[in-house]
């Protein structure tokens, strides 16, 4: 790994080429150089070009590690093993197991730099993409939400492209902060995040938690108990978002123009064919509106001194820079108007996406590399994942200092800040368990951890085929109300009265779109054969995952890597692999018993057995794979 | 360790000891040591049950007939349930502050509204992390048939309800795979407990120790003979033959098992209720199932004697809308609908609270969803004000400030 510097463009990058040892890359400054007034969904013109060198960041996070170290006087971990290297990267990067073809490939590798080359190979693979959109799937909480968001199919495309164009982390966030308009519109499908939530009240809080990890729900009825936000604080924040909602029937105005005669007609005539009248018109027309009048109002029972209930309350942040914001009414005006007034609509929320996601905001980059890092080293860099303070920096501030500081020279690119920690010597120590004894963790390298339940799940399709990565969400569709709304609009309100009245019935409406809809997909394979992020929309679509502990999406951070009695009755009784799984052929095809057991041990380990188990040799094959799968050794990283 | 020390102990290991309520409240009111809870979702039509007592053209199709309680009078939807109303006190005068199935389902069954920022836990997860003690065989808290599982909110996993998806096939996998025999499990356990003690010298924390416990557990779990109360087919004739072979009947029948071996809150879903349109040609149907499971139900608790011990409650989101639509359903109704409580000294044979005579709203001590849970918990001797605080050290209390309605007992 310490070759030269091969400079590549950024597009060369992404058609897999990698360089020998230094990773370099351009890539654009189109965050930097955008205006307040432009969406960050539209990098400007102007693309300046700068270097990004991945392995002198990799460099400076081993220093700082080693630095601590040295001055507790604490042995750097030892250096991991190409075996655990292998299973540890494709774990992190692309969430399973390797192959036992992927792990012998990658021993047998006689390049120097082979983990630099993995590495690039991973995170530009559609494995990385399965794993990631699980990141997100699961941060944005994306489900079927009632009359909400009836069909998330369009949030999660978005989502899923989002991964699949390697989005820029603070895009990714400025336009789901920034989302407007209508909710099934082909690739406006981040207004999901908002048809999310019934409240907008919560709303702010889970914005402010998911990107800022900071918990401010509390603020929302009192002043927070531990921390320094007030009601106060909250309302001017939410200032930005006021009159931010969601409406899934049509205005009033086309409600009455084009819809009210037929609709009462059905009502009275048959109640299926109404409820097909009532959800086709909501695909085309369900839309958030609003986007920011800069002015809340208390709430009616605000109970402090520092106001009065309903009083008017201008946008105002509680750290960092305000950003601008182009009112066109003043605070006095509006504070002569009646209660339920709010002033015009200004994309005041235009404005607190562009202060959230600053480089400026003391929150935001310092949330984000919290979350990466908990992600691929198994604790936490600054703190609770959603419990961050505002002057919270972590055991070793200077090296969330750097981190924050690696993110921000990326461009805020998530595969090369990975990349960056993935390269380090630091991510390539021995794994410590966090226990009370000796030697102390000090953030130097990765915590033994259980994997994510999707992690788990999908480790098993590493032991069944050769390519566990053919089946990946984010090669496939499932935007059945896309897919009608695309349909309607040429639909007049008689075709929509044609459309219920001959159509497909309450039940399959959904269905039906969805299915006409899944034809672009294709050939989607077995579901044997499917990564868990291809199992539809939502959360509860995959039991085995569930049983694992797989986030129901309900609330941020969510999932759960605890032990239950259906869990391991399940790993003891219910888990079995067909006859001709890839590891079944494997074994068949080895001639020895010690040949079948380095096979077992590899392909559920990533590992050569040790001599201390030889004895284990003894047992059948059958056996000792049952035994290795509900190791402990199995669900968790090391 | 002993499996009852698993229960509490798996998860978040040490997370909390069971907390034993002693409140002076509870010490007088312990008379209930298990609670049936069995779950209508989609919302009873009340008019077309147990609350008749309201201007004729209201009930529809709905015929009045007689029970075997003085002055409890019934649909003729629930013939069998008519002969044991006298087992049954009903409550006319329930209230919810939500009309949407999610929402109000998740009001009945936490006491709280549903929220973006948190997950309160069912009164089941309640129940099973206060009154868990080591002594107990079973989890404290099993949901029968589909619907929610029973979530255990901000709570540990551990205290979430144990599924039980089909009552007739028990729990899932609790049995060794029919192609394993008993000496082949016996060696596997032994590969892994040799693989597992060297992973836990080099990695063990208490996370890995978590899972060695809870296989410990899951083991002890599979060989108990407590696990018997869900073969259903080892109990005895004169009581499977009061049960239809239905699903909801055998969901009942298990449930009874349940308490009988002490398990605390056992909930059983029905669901299907969401009638409309056509409510007369497709509610019969569902009725039937909850009139003969019931009733099937609280004759098998009678005779087993667990009836004085055991509070059954039948509960449902929200009511029915007391006009029938122009497609021959009933929208939803919050104000005003109907649940049923027997046992552990229920005030038997009568009816509580009232609605409106044109039904619209509960006009009689009107009874709202977080009273209902309090008086549940406070029958079993659990303080409705019990608090606890969740990730983020923010405070709930169990029954979200509802009151026990004492009155409803004798």
């Amino acid at each position: 790994m310490k070759s030269e510097s091969l400079k590549v463009p950024l597009g060369e990058l992404a058609m897999r080429f990698w360089m020998i040892g230094s990773v370099v890359v351009f890539c654009s400054l189109a965050q930097t150089a955008r205006g307040a007034d432009e969406p960050a969904g539209n990098p400007g013109k102007k693309v300046a070009k700068k270097t990004v060198d991945v392995s002198a960041f990799a460099r400076e996070i081993d220093q700082l590690v080693a630095d601590e170290l040295k001055q507790l006087g604490q042995a750097p971990r030892p250096e991991i093993d190409d075996y655990t290297f292998c299973r540890r990267i494709h774990l992190d990067a692309i969430g399973r197991i390797p192959t036992i073809g992927e792990l012998e490939a990658f021993i047998d590798d006689k390049h120097p730099d082979k983990r630099a080359r993995l590495i690039e190979e991973l995170l530009h693979s559609k494995g990385y993409n399965s794993h990631w959109y699980n990141y997100w799937a699961d941060l944005l909480r994306v489900k079927d939400v009632g009359d909400k968001l009836h069909h998330s199919g369009n949030f999660s495309e978005w989502i899923k492209e989002s991964v699949r164009s390697n989005k820029p982390y603070n895009q990714i966030v400025h336009e789901l902060v920034n989302a407007s308009g209508k909710l099934y519109q082909p690739g406006n499908g981040a207004t999901g995040f908002y048809a999310r939530e019934s409240m907008p009240l919560d709303h702010l809080a889970n914005s402010v938690k998911t990107f800022m990890g900071m918990s401010i729900e509390c603020a929302q009825c009192h002043d927070h108990p531990f921390d320094v936000w007030t009601q106060q604080d909250f309302y001017k924040l939410a200032a930005f978002t006021s009159r931010t909602h969601l409406r899934v029937e049509p205005l009033p105005n086309v409600e009455k123009a084009i819809y009210a005669k037929d609709r009462n007609i059905l009502k009275q005539r048959d109640f299926d064919e109404w409820i097909v009248y009532r959800e086709s018109i909501r695909v085309k027309h369900a839309a958030i509106y609003g986007n920011g009048t800069g002015f809340m109002r208390l709430p009616h029972d605000y109970q402090y001194d520092d106001g009065e209930p309903h009083e008017v309350m201008a946008a105002d942040v509680p750290f960092g820079d305000m950003p601008e914001i182009n009112y066109e009414m003043s605070k006095e005006k509006l504070d002569k108007l009646s209660k339920n007034q709010f002033g015009p609509e200004i994309n005041a929320r235009g404005s607190m996406a562009d202060w959230m996601t600053s480089p400026e905001n003391p929150m935001f980059t310092k949330a984000t590399v919290n979350r990466l890092w908990y992600m691929v080293m198994g604790t936490e860099l600054v703190g609770q994942l959603g419990e961050l303070t505002l002057d919270e920096m972590g055991d070793h501030p200077a090296l969330t200092e750097k981190l924050i500081a690696i993110m921000q020279a990326s461009d805020y690119d998530t595969k090369l800040f990975l990349s960056a920690i993935f390269n380090s010597r630091t991510y390539q120590s021995q794994a410590l368990a966090l226990t009370a004894t000796p030697p102390e963790y000090v953030l130097d390298g990765p915590a033994v951890r259980r994997l994510p339940a999707e992690v788990i799940v999908d480790s098993f399709l590493s032991l069944k085929t050769e390519t566990p990565d053919k089946y990946v969400a984010t090669e496939f569709r499932w935007d059945g109300f896309t897919n009608f709304y695309d349909k309607s609009r040429d639909m007049t309100a008689n075709d929509f009265v044609d459309y219920s009245v001959k159509g497909p019935g309450r039940k399959q409406f959904q269905d039906r779109e969805e299915r006409e809809a899944m034809k672009r997909n294709g050939n989607m394979g077995p579901h044997e054969l499917w990564r868990v992020s291809t199992f539809g929309r939502n959360y509860d679509d995959h039991w085995i995952a569930m049983l694992m502990g797989k986030s129901n999406r309900e609330l941020i951070d969510d999932a759960s890597l605890e032990p239950t009695i259906p869990q391991i009755l399940f790993m003891m009784n219910g888990l079995g692999f067909p006859e001709d799984a890839l590891i079944a052929r494997k074994l068949s095809e080895a001639k020895t018993k010690k040949q079948k057991m380095e096979l077992l041990w590899k392909a559920a380990l990533g590992r050569l057995p040790k001599e201390s188990e030889a004895p284990l040799f003894a047992h059948a094959p059958h056996d000792v794979m049952w035994a290795l799968i509900n190791s402990n050794e199995f669900r968790f990283a090391r | 360790m002993d499996r009852r020390d698993f229960i509490y102990r798996a998860g978040l290991t040490g997370a909390s000891l069971p907390f034993l309520n002693a409140t002076a409240a509870s010490e007088t009111a312990a008379k209930a040591k298990s609670v049936i809870y069995i779950f209508l979702s989609g919302g009873l039509s009340q008019y077309d049950s147990f609350n008749v007592e309201v201007d004729k053209p209201i009930l529809g199709k709905s015929n009045i007939i007689k029970s075997n309680a003085d002055g409890v009078r019934v649909s003729h939807y629930y013939p069998n349930l008519a002969k044991q109303m006298d087992k049954l006190l009903v409550l006319n005068s329930m209230k919810t502050n939500q009309g949407a199935h999610p929402s109000g389902i998740y009001k009945m069954l936490t006491g709280y509204n549903p929220r973006a920022t948190i997950t309160h836990p069912e009164l089941g997860a309640w129940v099973n992390k206060s009154l868990t003690t080591p002594e107990d065989s079973l989890p404290n808290f099993v949901s029968i048939g589909g619907g929610r599982s029973g979530t255990a909110g901000f709570f540990p996993g551990q205290w979430a309800a144990l599924p039980v998806k089909d009552p007739s096939e028990g729990i899932d996998f609790v049995k060794r795979h029919q192609a394993v025999g008993e000496k082949t499990f016996q060696k596997r356990l032994n590969i892994l407990n040799t693989l597992n003690s060297d992973f836990q010298k080099n990695f063990g924390a208490k996370d890995t120790q978590s899972y060695v416990d809870t296989y410990a557990g899951s083991l002890k779990f599979m060989n108990s003979k407590d696990i018997d109360a869900f073969e259903l087919q080892n109990e005895n004739a004169n009581i499977t033959k009061l049960y239809d072979k239905g699903e909801f009947g055998r969901s009942c029948l298990l449930a009874g098992r349940l308490v009988e071996r002490g398990v605390r809150f056992v909930k059983v879903n029905l669901g299907g209720w969401d009638y409309h349109d056509d409510i007369y040609g497709r509610m019969p149907g569902n009725a039937k199932k909850l009139d003969s499971g019931l009733s099937a139900l609280l004759t098998h608790l009678t005779q087993k004697g667990l009836l004085d011990s055991t509070l059954v409650v039948v509960s449902t989101e929200f009511g029915r809308k007391p006009e029938v639509n122009p497609n021959a359903g009933r929208d939803h109704h919050p104000d005003g609908f109907t649940c049923l409580m027997a046992g552990a000294g229920v005030k038997a044979g009568q009816i509580y609270g009232a609605t409106t005579k044109d039904g619209k709203h509960a006009e009689e001590n009107p009874l709202d969803v977080t009273d209902f849970n309090a008086t549940i918990a406070w029958r079993l001797g659990i303080d409705p004000a019990l608090e606890e605080n969740s990730a983020s050290g923010r405070p709930f209390e169990l029954a979200n400030k509802g009151e026990a309605r004492t009155e409803l007992f004798l």
